[in-house]
């Protein structure tokens, strides 16, 4: 019966995969580097050095729902969010940032992020608007892929972190538009 | 040549903008798929629409629908510019009737290229 | 972390020496990233270690390793697109008038790269000849062992295959690969990719139908391009098409080619009896 029950749990587990058999940290860190490089500017490199973030941070995220659902969340220090988004604004940049201009940045670098973290995975899957504020909470330390690099000598976090429960389906992919206007 | 700018990131349509006026173009910028409807709808005949494919009310794909629904709009050349790269997904907005996909991250060169490959960059500018 | 004054002169010298590029003072962070998974290749914990390594122990391999991170760019697809518009406009039906149905075309793109270019010449050939596959071979030669290695593998970075790709092709010929683009296996059966240093004596290849030698002449002095010219003339067929790049010619270097004005590029042939 022990046996057995092993079993079914096992592949119980197979129909949901864990983010760990789908992506590593190298192509994670590959697309977060294209996203830097293309973006922010083609010097900006992303160097994989982990360090600890300040206390004072902030997150920009999307979720992924499909075949594996979850979170694609960048966190960094709420100054360096005001940097990148100077540095992606570049000329158009106004001389003082408001928090809307920061969430509107950070936000899109993790629609960037996500939408090839996304499209990595095997299957087809649905892709949320950005949100920004505090980092989502890591739910199961066993489904998430977390990079840790340094932009500019600051330290800045990629997770990318399963949902549990899972989110639940919205809609089929490919079918219906996501409730609130995105689609797949 | 005349763009219409079409992302819910200002950020993006600023980026996006910027890149289009270095090559010589006139700009304008939707939020979403309905505001640039709307632009279309007052007589603003761009020759290129670059579009998000994820924007809330109306998103990208909705649009490039609507846009080829119209014969008034027949000469618009629509370009998707999104993080969305699945493969299948770039097929279905090509037969919804993109005519090219520019996937996010991109350089400016990249908009260049895809420009040159459509006929739509103003001649003076050298490759 | 932190690479001293001395080590980045020292891979300064070396890019400026090797490739003519200069590295502005304040991009230590540039050579640290780039240079990062070198040292960690090779067991070195950090860009320092690396540096102090191949200082003392020179080899050739870990130098050009070095150069080729710093200096790696992308590059686009049709680039400076008249040349494969030439191809599929005047070449290729020229070629199929004067060769038997089952006689095959030989192409060769000496200077590769990534692989842009013999997979855009693929892809042409593909879309314009049913039998490609089984007519066609394409020659592809890099100096760079790293750009042989990566034009076999026939993977490409999200990037890159922005870079000019037209998205119908993107589609048609290229599966997605966690987070790269690779060409279809049909396509890269039909290149074979291998070192090759044009300044050199050249390897027995071909005879070549097309010969794409674009943006590599000029890197070179008068006599080494008159040598080279006069190489990849003994791999053409008596009425092979050359391919230089947009700001090259052989008018003024070698008087034994024809040049042949194609729509807005210019192709050159080799003079019968020169």
């Amino acid at each position: 019966m022990t046996t057995l029950d092993t079993g079914e749990r096992r592949r119980s587990a197979d129909a949901r995969p864990l983010i760990t058999a789908l992506i590593d940290a190298a192509t994670v860190e590959a697309i977060a580097g294209e996203a830097w490089i293309a973006l922010v500017g083609e010097d900006e490199v992303l160097v994989p050095v982990p360090a600890e973030l300040p206390a004072d941070t902030l997150s920009a995220w999307v979720d992924v729902v499909g075949p594996w659902t979850g979170t694609v969340v960048l966190t960094t220090g709420r100054q360096t969010a005001a940097d990148l988004t100077r540095a992606l604004l570049g000329d158009a940049a106004p001389e003082m940032l408001d928090h809307e201009d920061v969430a509107d940045a950070f936000g899109e670098i993790a629609n960037v992020v996500g939408g090839n973290v996304k499209a990595a995975l095997r299957g087809s899957s649905a892709l949320s608007l950005p949100g920004v504020g505090e980092a989502p909470a890591v739910r199961n330390p066993d489904d998430v892929c977390r990079l840790e690099v340094l932009w500019r000598g600051q330290p800045l976090v990629v997770s990318v972190q399963g949902a549990l429960p899972a989110l639940p389906v919205p809609h089929p992919p490919h079918e219906n538009p996501h409730p609130n206007g995105a689609s797949l | 040549m005349r763009a219409l700018v079409i992302d819910d990131s200002r950020a993006m349509r600023r980026i996006v903008s910027a890149a289009l006026e270095g090559f010589g173009y006139e700009t304008r910028q939707a939020a979403h798929g309905q505001e640039a409807l709307d632009v279309l709808h007052e007589g603003y005949l761009p020759d290129l629409c670059t579009i998000d494919w994820n924007m809330p009310v109306m998103d990208g794909l909705q649009f490039v629908a609507a846009v080829r629904s119209n014969p008034a709009w027949r000469a618009l050349t629509l370009m998707m510019v999104t993080s969305e790269s699945e493969q299948s997904q770039i097929v279905r907005a090509l037969a919804a009737g993109a005519h090219e996909y520019v996937i996010k991250p991109f350089t400016a060169d990249a908009l260049r290229d895809k420009l040159a490959l459509l006929g739509l960059l103003p001649e003076e500018v050298v490759l | 972390m932190t690479l001293t004054t001395t080590s980045f002169d020292w891979v300064r010298q070396l890019v400026h020496r090797e490739s003519a590029i200069v590295l502005a003072p304040g991009k230590e962070y540039l050579v640290e990233a780039r240079l990062l998974p070198i040292a960690r290749s090779m067991g070195l914990p950090d860009v320092g270690q690396l540096v102090d390594s191949v200082r003392s122990r020179p080899s050739p391999e870990n130098t050009r390793k070095i150069v080729e991170a710093l200096t790696t760019n992308e590059t686009s697809w049709f680039r400076d697109g008249d040349p494969f518009t030439a191809l599929t406009s005047t070449v290729l039906p020229s070629l199929l008038g004067a060769r038997g149905p089952v006689d095959r075309l030989q192409i060769w793109s000496a200077a590769c790269s990534s692989g842009q270019e013999p997979y855009t010449i693929a892809m042409l050939l593909e879309d314009a000849m049913p039998n490609a596959a089984t007519r066609v071979s394409i020659t592809a030669t890099d100096l760079s062992r790293e750009m042989v290695e990566r034009t076999r593998a026939g993977k490409f970075s999200q990037l890159e295959v922005n870079r000019g790709l037209p998205a119908p092709m993107l589609v048609r010929h290229f599966t997605r690969a966690g987070n790269e683009w690779q060409v279809s296996p049909g396509l890269r059966r039909m290149v074979t990719a291998s070192e090759c240093n044009l300044a050199a004596p050249l390897p027995r290849m071909g005879p070549f139908d097309v010969v794409y030698l674009r943006n590599v002449l000029i890197y070179f002095d008068l006599p080494t391009k008159q040598a080279i010219l006069r190489r990849v003339r003994t791999l053409m067929r008596p009425d092979g098409w050359l391919f230089l790049g947009a700001a090259e010619t052989t008018l003024g270097v070698d008087d034994s080619w024809e040049r042949v004005v194609i729509g807005r590029s210019s192709a050159y042939r080799p003079l019968k009896g020169a």
